[in-house]
């Protein structure tokens, strides 16, 4: 399409460049490269930048002047070149898992896998932190291996335990805290992904890359 | 120190929120009515995003151990500092041991008491403000109870420039329409599903939270995909979710979503959408981005009256 990236206004204190539409890894690694370009600019008046999907959100005082600056700043900055692969990649955290979540015989069960092999395929990869959301510190994690992606739970969990291992669609996370959650959940990991009182706050960033190693329960 | 002697049914310690931690997830949290609390700092000389409390559905009692200037913002209240009627909108001075006691809210959903050097509660990342989800902020990350001691605190104050909070920013006002600018998925709406949303009579429905408010209408808006990739969202997002009843987001929201972004409140308008209550009604009036920086400008106008620049 020719017109991406696109600035264009969420209400009036914050713009959204949008690069694309869709999950896709290169074009989720797109906005998180345009993320770090624009921290990196520090553009005067810029308060907060959010990456996710196919998209980024900047926002600033609706109060300020700064609107048009920021607006001109950012088109420049989805405008110029993409560094050619340059991006060197984030800290890998490696999270200890005990899978024996409630889920794991129901996905074993709706993938055709024993529940030993749901497990391999989990912990093998090494996933991209797309982008944080949902509840703080929460990271959508991704690519998950094609036969484990299964649509959310009919009926969300109106507790998920902190901890929990989770995966859906083809994503994969952990819940920080408790929270009401549709995702599957498969393990729980004894490491703290969210602590207020640190800083920062949140175990992984966008960027980061995550291995999950299975313990015994 | 302030002694809580019967806690309202709802309140919260906030001040205008968070900074620099949504890519986190970290929603922005403070004041739903930040025109309120800001009001009622400045008219103390206390800077604007001084922590206070953040006060709804009903009445409760609060002492005072020593000497204090309190100021009341926001929705309308019948009150009584040490027995005498006390006004929303204007500053007192409380002597020590004495009570403010609210008897009831009447119009309006949430009340903010402000006092001079602000609510001394301990920062997390970087603000005073209650985020209840998580559990952080403010009083323990919770909701006042009867018996909670908050500090107060000896932050610079200067001098308020005004008595009385201007009556323009204290307008409750349910039967005004709240200013929204078409979200970035207009487009996923038909002509049609715009203007039901223009021309629809909404009302706050029971499901309100500092999360967000649910929006029930007689006619269910267009059925639009409800699981997009998910995607920024901000304080004031009116979501449509494929049921067709609309979610206005609130300080607590989300920072991403996958439910259609339908329209944007404007940050003029947001304190006017949560002072409704439920069964209130709402209505939208579309205006562009230029017109909302032109009513903010407005609001900043009055608010410099009161106790100088932000």
């Amino acid at each position: 399409m020719s017109d991406l990236p696109r600035v264009e206004p969420l209400g009036d204190a914050a713009f959204l460049v949008v690069l694309g539409e869709g999950t896709d890894r290169r074009l989720t690694a797109r906005v998180g490269d345009l993320a770090s370009r624009v921290r990196r600019a520090r553009i005067p008046g810029v308060r907060d930048i959010v990456p996710a999907y196919g998209s980024l959100a900047v926002f600033f005082d609706a109060g300020s002047d700064a609107a048009e600056s920021i607006a001109e700043a950012l088109a420049l900055a989805a405008g110029e070149p993409e560094g050619h692969a340059t991006r060197s990649p984030g800290p890998l955290h490696v999270l200890p898992v005990r899978y024996d979540g409630p889920d794991l015989a129901h996905v074993a069960e709706r993938t055709g896998l024993s529940p030993a092999e749901v497990i391999r395929r989990h912990s093998e990869p090494t996933y991209d932190v797309h982008f944080l959301g949902f509840a703080p510190g929460f990271a959508y994690l991704g690519p998950l291996d094609q036969t484990l992606v299964l649509p959310r739970r009919a009926e969300p969990r109106r507790r998920v335990p902190a901890g929990s291992v989770a995966i859906a669609g083809a994503q994969t996370g952990v819940y920080p805290l408790e929270t009401p959650g549709g995702w599957h959940l498969i393990g729980r990991t004894e490491t703290v992904l969210f602590d207020p009182t640190r800083d920062p706050p949140n175990l992984v960033s966008a960027g980061d890359r995550v291995r999950f190693l299975p313990v015994d329960p | 120190m302030i002694d809580v002697l019967k806690a309202p049914p709802f309140a919260t310690i906030q001040d205008l929120g968070r900074t620099g931690y949504l890519h986190a997830a970290v929603p922005r949290a403070g004041a739903l009515d930040r025109v309120a609390l800001a009001a009622a700092n400045l008219l103390l000389g206390n800077s604007r995003d001084a922590a206070g409390i953040e006060w709804g559905l009903g009445g409760g009692e609060i002492r005072f151990e020593r000497d204090a200037d309190i100021a009341l913002s926001g929705a309308r209240a019948t009150a009584t500092l040490d027995g005498q009627p006390f006004y929303v909108g204007r500053a007192g001075h409380v002597r020590a041991g004495k009570c403010l006691h609210v008897e009831r809210i009447d119009a309006g959903a949430w009340l903010y008491l402000a006092v001079r050097g602000g609510v001394d509660v301990p920062q997390v990342l970087g603000s005073r403000a209650t985020y209840l989800p998580a559990g952080f902020g403010g009083q323990g990350g919770r909701l006042l109870r009867t018996g909670d001691r908050l500090p107060i605190g000896n932050a610079p104050t200067k001098s308020a420039q005004l008595e009385e909070v201007p009556p323009e920013l204290l307008t409750i006002g349910i039967d005004e329409p709240i200013a929204i600018i078409p979200g970035p998925d207009r487009n996923l709406m038909s002509n049609a599903g715009w203007d039901w949303l223009i021309e629809t009579e909404f009302r706050v429905s029971r499901a309100v939270s500092r999360m967000g408010y649910r929006l029930e209408a007689p006619v269910s808006g267009p059925a639009l995909p409800g699981d997009r990739p998910s995607a920024p969202a901000c304080v004031g997002t009116i979501q449509l979710p494929p049921g067709g009843q609309p979610i206005a987001l609130m300080p607590d929201g989300p920072t991403v979503g996958g439910y259609p972004r339908a329209a944007v409140v404007a940050s003029s308008d947001i304190g006017r959408l949560a002072q409704r209550r439920p069964g209130d009604p709402v209505r939208f009036r579309p205006i562009d981005v230029a017109e909302a920086r032109a009513r903010l400008r407005r609001q900043e106008e009055l608010l410099r009256q009161l106790g100088g620049s932000a």
